[in-house]
């Protein structure tokens, strides 16, 4: 111990004499992180890309991204003599010459799905919760920059192989270049070097693949990461946790051995998957051949609600004086990606204009709490499934011996009517959930114990909420103005706080966040009724925590 | 049943760490009270107050955190932007029995760590993983499980022991504003301005126009590049024409040709023109159906495109390029696999159902002195997908 006590006792000043970097490391070691399960999402995506990083610079030794022509006479027995270009043999290599290689690719692929399920999780969690709030748009525009790179990136990764499935993704990327007006014919060819498939654009995807979009993406996720160390986590309300604060435990030891700890899981369960989990077994597709496609081609999940769009678009085309634009593939793979990214991108804006909130957030939503951008969020998410469902519409269709036609017609129909309905499906649930809260901050918890009342009439008694609780449950002043003077968390004095009705509102102060975005808790009938018999109760006041003033 | 007096004052233990709600009410006093030893210590030094964790003051906790809450404002300028951590928490749960028992246990995951290493080396290099060795199937799950073993051990190991063994605190840190006061924004701004006139941009116009010019001229340097990506093709030659032409046979993909009779009824076969390459090139591809003569709908101009009932159409799809491949012969559907684009091969190829906008378009065959497939010609307009100077 003590030998190890005076190591770090020399490290830290051979380093700090060279770096003065002591009240730096202090402090970081310090720095305090929140810890919830949902703020882990994010860590995955973190992870997974240094996974793939590892994993992709193995694979980089051995591939060789060229379309020259070969004839495979590696050891995989039933493709030997075919001729095929060298990228296509080159992965077969590693997939039945290189010792390890298999596993490799497979841990690769699998965490190139898993990072953008990661990705699109954490945007999810960071959407539901108000994490995107000020002073934090910049960085959920850096996260929605690296979604989109990943797709990009997942995409060029995916083309690499030159299997007869990455293949014809190839050529649906190039024709969907071909539909953009004006420019799209010029764009197709420079990207592929002429008429597809030309000889350039492995070349192309490689140096985008393993240079150009991990260097973006590094450099991104650097900053992203930066800024949440500047700024500080959010955190969720509860005991102790205000808008001024960070509750939870340091960077060093306990946070550095979880999520350390975390890596090497992650990274274990892609390992498992790696080596028992199957996945894009090129060698029973065979090498490109542009004549060739089998039933049931599937591009990875990420890309599958293009592949959705596309397939329920109508086949409209506006053709005239010499000029074609095909909407059919515009629309679907252009317009539609362009809209959804964009909108994405400015949500945080767009919400902070229509509720006119312009204050710093720290403390994150309870998603029941902001029921329309919770509903807003249900309605994109129901709209992305019904796309991805649609992606896969030929496979469902033929697993549960469906009409292929009629099923296209379910789902575009669907497109248009579900989001509405999730829409006011979750708002109404959001508002049922708030009053459930309500219920539990007013009334307490049900203690299943029967009262009889000196009149006779039965009363069910009920126990105040326990503080943890509800502080959870009704915020710590997150969004409101404080009242000069008021006590924080509702803890004595008068309680405060979202539960309690309006009471906090000084009158003529401005209410920042009008009722449409954060509808205001309900004032129900189960409120103005008959006042409950526990507020009768002299037991209950005894018991510290004085009873909820009625409204 | 408890009796009712019981029960007014129990509280249900919530599943955090504190046991009831005076211990959460207690440890936000403690987070809030005022302590001297911090102070002292300086901001960030924060390890020593471990040390006086049992002198938390148990303070009344409504004038504490009116002084230490939002009450002051979170942006106030005044307090120092250093980290001054609190502790709050308390030396780990367990007791020493207990902490004997986790110590073991992680220790275990560590070992199991260590036995995966030894397994993945040993698996890497003494199992066979060629493919006509009876293990290969082995090879890849045995790696996997044993990294996933290496790997998990020492994960779950470190998370457990930071989980079990490690101070269970819960440390508090004050935020620091982000926005600057305005007498600092006010400086910034000022010494902007004050070097923008030392250069004396906006009096020299001459010199503000010229490097406007030449500073906004240097966006144009990558655009030649950008044109140097690609070939200049004339887009309606290239994309419009392809491989076929007038005499050219009907080869398969195997090379040989196919002649009138090779073809049975409600057969199909994938051709490609007898050209160099012709296997190869992408546009090119083209199916060629027979069907019964009185089947086929002949598209009026087009009566001696076809002989006999066979008849040939592009198979790149009009809607993303896919090869239009599945033929079901009772409908005489042809089944684009990527778009379910769905096209009538005895009408003229007419899309039936699906995204793609225009019919497949159809290659005018004829039969040449030895009774073998050629083409008439290239096809009378653009194969595969749209593009914008496509003209219909």
């Amino acid at each position: 111990m003590s030998l190890l006590s005076k190591g770090t006792d020399a490290g830290a000043v051979w380093v700090d004499d060279r770096l003065g970097s002591s009240n730096f490391v202090r402090r970081s070691l310090n720095k305090v992180f929140p810890d919830h399960w949902s703020f882990m999402l994010g860590e995955i995506a973190l992870f997974t890309f240094i996974i793939l990083l590892l994993t992709g610079t193995y694979l980089s030794f051995f591939y060789t991204p060229s379309l020259t022509e070969v004839v495979y006479d590696g050891s995989y027995v039933p493709l030997k003599g075919v001729t095929m270009s060298q990228a296509y043999a080159s992965t077969l290599d590693i997939s039945f010459d290189v010792r390890g290689g298999l596993i490799m690719r497979q841990i690769h692929h699998w965490a190139a799905l898993l990072f953008m399920a990661s990705i699109v999780v954490h945007l999810m969690r960071v959407y539901f919760t108000g994490a995107f709030r000020k002073p934090r748009e910049l960085n959920w525009i850096i996260g929605v920059a690296l979604l989109v790179l990943g797709i990009a990136e997942g995409f060029a990764g995916y083309s690499l192989p030159d299997d007869l499935l990455s293949g014809t993704g190839a050529r649906i990327a190039y024709s969907i270049a071909l539909s953009i007006p004006v420019v799209g014919t010029w764009t197709a060819f420079l990207v592929f070097g002429g008429e597809y498939p030309g000889v350039a654009i492995l070349d192309r995807l490689y140096s985008a693949h393993i240079l150009l979009l991990p260097g973006l993406i590094l450099g991104l996720i650097t900053f992203h990461m930066m800024m949440i160390w500047y700024q500080k986590h959010t955190q969720f309300a509860g005991p102790g946790r205000t808008e001024d604060n960070v509750v939870g435990s340091r960077l060093f030891p306990t946070y550095a051995a979880k999520a350390g700890g975390f890596f090497m899981l992650v990274f274990a369960v892609l390992a498992a998957l790696g080596g028992l989990a199957q996945i894009n077994p090129i060698w029973l597709y065979g090498p490109y051949d542009a004549s060739q496609v089998s039933a049931g081609s599937q591009p990875d999940w990420y890309v599958g609600f293009l592949d959705g769009s596309t397939r329920l678009m109508p086949n409209w085309e506006i053709a005239g004086f010499g000029y074609t634009v095909p909407l059919n593939v515009m629309i679907p793979t252009v317009v539609l990606p362009g809209i959804l990214f964009t909108l994405l991108a400015l949500y945080p804006f767009l919400e902070a204009r229509f509720t006119g909130d312009r204050d710093y957030h720290n403390l994150l939503d309870r998603p029941r709490d902001v029921p329309v951008r919770t509903a807003i969020g249900a309605m994109s998410i129901t709209f992305y499934l019904v796309l991805m469902i649609a992606g896969g519409n030929d496979v469902i269709a033929s697993v549960f011996h469906l009409d292929i036609i009629s099923m296209s017609w379910v789902l575009r129909v669907s497109l248009f009517v579900l989001p509405p309905v999730a829409y006011f499906v979750t708002k109404r649930a959001c508002l049922a959930l708030q009053r459930s809260d309500d219920e539990l901050v007013h009334h307490g918890i049900e203690s299943g114990t029967i009262r009889r009342l000196p009149n006779g009439e039965f009363v069910e008694e009920t126990v105040p909420l326990p503080a943890v609780y509800r502080i959870a449950l009704t915020g710590v002043e997150s969004d409101r103005p404080q009242l000069e003077g008021a006590t924080a968390h509702g803890e004595e004095g008068k309680p405060k706080g979202p539960g309690y009705g309006d009471q906090h509102v000084v009158e003529g102060a401005p209410e920042r966040v009008p009722g449409f975005f954060r509808a205001k808790r309900r004032s129900g009938p189960s409120d103005t009724s008959a006042p409950r018999p526990e507020a009768a109760m002299p037991e209950l006041e005894r018991s510290g925590k004085p009873a909820p003033p009625e409204q | 049943m408890s009796t009712p007096g019981n029960t007014g004052g129990q509280q249900p233990s919530p599943p955090t760490g504190q046991t009831s709600a005076q211990a959460a009410g207690s440890i936000r006093d403690r987070l809030s009270s005022p302590r001297t030893s911090d102070q002292a210590s300086g901001p960030g030094d924060t390890r020593t107050s471990d040390l006086h964790e049992n002198g938390f003051q148990q303070t009344d906790s409504a004038a504490a955190l009116q002084g230490h809450g939002r009450g002051e404002s979170q942006y106030d300028s005044s307090s120092p932007p250093v980290a001054t951590e609190e502790l709050a928490g308390r030396k780990h749960p367990l007791g020493p029995e207990d902490a004997k028992a986790a110590e073991r246990k992680v220790a275990a995951l560590f070992l199991l760590s260590f036995l995966g290493v030894v397994g993945f080396v040993a698996t890497f290099f003494l199992v066979p993983h060629e493919y006509t060795s009876s293990t290969r199937y082995l090879y890849t799950p045995l790696l996997g499980t044993f990294m996933a073993l290496a790997l998990g051990g020492v994960g779950a190991g470190a998370v457990l022991w930071a989980k079990l063994l490690m101070v269970d605190e819960e440390a508090v840190q004050e935020r620091h504003p982000f926005g600057s006061d305005k007498d600092e924004r006010g400086a910034t701004a000022e010494a902007l301005k004050k070097g923008l006139e030392e250069t004396g941009i906006a009096r020299r116009s001459l010199l503000r126009n010229t490097v406007l010019l030449g500073a906004g001229s240097l966006a144009l340097l990558p655009v030649p590049f950008l044109f140097g990506l690609g070939p200049y093709q004339h887009k309606e030659r290239v994309l419009a024409t392809t491989a076929w032409k007038k005499g050219v046979r009907l080869i398969r993909q195997n090379g040989t040709p196919v002649r009138l009779g090779d073809l049975s009824i409600g057969s199909i076969e994938s051709v490609f023109p007898d050209v160099e390459h012709g296997t190869k090139i992408a546009d090119s591809p083209t199916l060629l159906i027979r069907m019964r003569p009185e089947e086929l709908q002949v598209v009026e101009g087009r009566e001696d495109w076809s002989i006999d009932g066979h008849i040939a159409y592009s198979s790149v799809c009009t809607h993303l390029g896919c090869p239009v491949k599945l033929y079901e012969q009772q409908t005489h559907h042809l089944f684009c696999p990527c778009h379910q684009s769905t096209f009538a091969a005895n009408d003229g190829c007419k899309v039936v159902f699906g995204p793609a906008a225009r019919p497949l378009p159809q290659l005018a065959i004829s039969l040449d002195d030895e009774g073998y497939f050629v083409a008439q010609g290239d096809y009378s307009e653009a194969v595969g997908p749209s593009y914008w100077e496509r003209d219909t």
